[in-house]
């Protein structure tokens, strides 16, 4: 065992000399005692393997490994007797013989490796799995029947109703084949390895039992029973086998192409045999057909319930998500209503006391200073509160609006008088120019709060001295309405234009404090200006200006006459 | 006997606020009377016959709203300026507010001095 650790690809060095010997068997005359030892070798060398790989590799589970040992090692204890009687003993076996016993042995041990370590795949994904291995066997049992085994049992020759159990045999190996090979989805090497001697064994197997009767002499079909030795051996040596008996875990069994076209040959089998044997003119074998066919069905049926009750179970799953996520947002709601009511009652006591207090005259300086910084913040916390309780609302489909038509020029007019105290406490020139009567289908509130926004930006990043101008024009068309705030304030990097009307995004010159803001201003006149059905943009160069342009549909144009009248 | 100052009542369950209004209103030469929940409101309202009522939307007992029905539908007190204070800004709230016959709705944060002046404007105006 110390020195199979030490070769570095114990695999890989059984597999090439395996197939030397091999090699060697089919250039040894056939039918001769050096033939015969050699392939016992081969045999008993693949039992030694699968023992020594399983005590090195050590897998969590090892009983799989252990009975594919007996199983192997049941053949090769056939092989021998057979060989005994042919090279020691100079005469033909008996029918059936000891060595039948052996062989027949060899395959529920191999059977029942398979099946053990299919117990450790998990359950949803095994019940599919044994489901279509049952359909597939189910299909080639009607087959094995009517084509092998129904003319070998019937038969007057014992010797004959003999390999009748080897194909029965080869059923149960085929059903081990296929549930491993359809259950789980484990791409080990020696995984592989495992399905390909199995494969190897299950095709000589079928090869010999159509032409049978000749046990003891040697032939090509020799090397597909060496191989499933040689590579069985392989497998247990390969270090990957112990991922075989671990547990996978996030696999869904998929029914993937290949697997529907395996299962749709399968379901195809009974009415394809039945026409092929009227072709052959054979006796149709109605029982085992009928038999057959309905036992497909019904596995059919199980195996579209189960996938019923798949789905089922991930649409309950979904719904019950969906209405945690609809609770959720209601909580979100309420919070939020809830949060606002409970900061506004306390900030109406805050800034109604503070109007008290200045409204005296009994506050002299510099008590009278400090009372004003704490109204100028009270009205920044309410404007907070004001704009998310806008955005909150706004996400959940809640803006109301209450669309009226309404002269723009005259809410732009009565944003700009509003703003002109803050631009005069920084002296900044704020001027505004706008065309009459421009008629818009709008909130009131909303575009007042749209102007007072973009106003108060523009004022909030101008530098003292500089200027803010509005202007309010028809486009020539006569179907939309343009809106501009442009200042003269320190603009925005080109990178941040494109993140500008973001929620909760701060331009890189405006963070760190020295201007206050939320980030909410702009994604709010965004909201406010989509629901109107118009769009908005900006133009800035930084250090120089930033110009806001809104554009708007609009409802009816200026009469020329009322323009005149008015200028 | 000199003519009396016209008599006003203010109800709403936080004090602070009621002390702000009702100091608001007398400084402007009203005569006040306060309560703190809206079956006191109406009792104050049936007994007194006041000029206006300013009443908090958020109440115990009775709400302002419900306050605000039960007036609209005693004969005796039609015409009845009532004035809706809330902090609950959502346009359905106001909308509600005026829909069951409210003279003015008045968002939570005012100012004193804005209240004051609506209040003698609706007085002025009946």
């Amino acid at each position: 065992m110390r020195s199979l650790r030490q070769v570095a690809r114990p695999w890989l060095a059984y597999v090439v000399a395996g197939s030397v010997v091999i090699g060697v068997y089919f250039l040894l005359p056939f039918n001769t005692v050096g033939q015969a030892v050699l392939y016992d070798a081969i045999g008993a060398s693949s039992v030694v393997a699968v023992l020594a790989g399983t005590t090195v590799c050590r897998p969590a589970k090892r009983t799989p490994w252990y009975l594919f040992a007996i199983g192997l090692a049941a053949f090769v204890v056939g092989d021998v007797i057979f060989n005994l009687y042919a090279y020691a003993w100079h005469r033909n076996p008996p029918t059936p013989s000891v060595a039948d016993v052996f062989y027949l042995l060899g395959y529920p041990f191999l059977a029942g490796g398979f099946a053990l370590l299919i117990l450790d795949v998990r359950r949803a994904e095994r019940r599919a799995g044994v489901i279509d291995a049952a359909i597939l066997s189910t299909a080639f049992g009607i087959v094995q029947w009517i084509f092998l085994m129904a003319r070998l049992v019937h038969s007057a020759d014992r010797g004959l109703r003999v390999d009748a159990a080897y194909t029965g045999m080869d059923v149960v190996l085929l059903s081990g084949l296929a549930v491993f090979l359809l259950t789980p989805s484990w791409r080990a090497p020696a995984y592989r390895m495992l399905t390909a001697s199995l494969a190897f064994l299950l095709v000589a197997d079928e090869v010999f039992a159509t032409n049978p009767n000749h046990y003891g002499n040697a032939s090509w079909n020799d090397a597909l029973y060496l191989l499933s030795y040689v590579v069985w051996g392989a497998a247990a040596l390969h270090p990957s086998m112990v991922k075989l008996s671990t547990r996978r875990r996030g696999t869904r069994p998929r029914l993937s192409t290949p697997r529907l076209a395996v299962l749709t040959a399968a379901l195809l089998t009974a009415p394809f045999v039945l026409v092929l044997q009227r072709l052959l003119h054979e006796r149709p074998a109605v029982v085992t057909i009928a038999v057959g066919a309905s036992l497909v069905a019904v596995l059919s049926l199980a195996r579209l319930a189960g996938l019923v009750r798949a789905v089922d179970s991930s649409r309950h799953q979904l719904e019950s998500q969906n209405e945690q996520l609809r609770a959720a947002d209601r909580l979100k709601d309420e919070f939020v209503a809830v949060i606002s009511h409970d900061l506004r009652t306390p900030l109406t006591s805050i800034m109604g006391y503070l109007e008290l207090a200045l409204d005296s005259d009994a506050v002299p300086e510099p008590e009278r200073g400090y009372l004003k910084v704490v109204d100028r913040n009270s009205a920044r916390l309410l404007r907070l509160v004001n704009d998310l309780l806008f955005v909150a609302r706004f996400e959940a489909g809640e803006m109301d609006l209450t669309f009226v038509e309404l002269d723009l020029g005259a809410i732009v007019r009565q944003a700009v008088e509003e703003s002109l105290p803050r631009a005069a406490a920084k002296a900044i020139r704020l001027t505004g120019e706008t065309d009459d009567a421009l008629m818009v289908s709008a909130d009131r509130g909303r575009m007042f709060q749209l102007l007072d926004n973009l106003l108060g930006n523009a004022i909030k990043f101008t530098p003292e001295g500089g200027r803010v101008e509005v202007r309010l024009h028809g486009d020539g068309d006569g179907d939309a309405v343009r809106l501009e705030v442009s200042d003269s304030g320190i603009g925005v990097a080109e990178n941040d234009q494109l993140h500008l009307f973001e929620r909760f995004f701060r331009a890189s010159n405006t963070r760190g404090g020295t201007v206050p803001g939320t980030g909410l201003g702009l994604y709010i006149a965004r909201a406010i200006v989509e629901a109107h059905g118009g769009t908005i943009g900006v133009d800035s160069r930084p250090g120089k200006g930033t110009c806001f342009r809104v554009d708007l549909p609009l409802v009816r144009e200026p009469a020329p006459s009322a323009a005149e009248f008015v200028a | 006997m000199r003519d009396a100052a016209p008599l006003v009542v203010v109800a709403d369950d936080a004090g602070d606020i009621l002390a702000l209004v009702q100091t608001a209103l007398t400084r402007a030469g009203y005569e006040v009377v306060t309560a703190g929940d809206g079956e006191a409101a109406l009792r104050l309202i049936r007994e007194r016959r006041p000029a206006l009522a300013l009443l908090d939307v958020s109440m115990p007992k009775l709400d302002g709203l419900g306050v605000l029905v039960q007036v609209r539908e005693d004969p005796s007190l039609a015409g009845l300026p009532v004035i809706l204070l809330s902090a609950l800004a959502q346009e359905s709230d106001v909308e509600r507010g005026y829909s069951l016959g409210a003279s003015k709705y008045v968002r939570k944060p005012f100012s004193p001095r804005e209240l004051v002046s609506i209040v003698g404007e609706i007085l002025r105006a009946g």
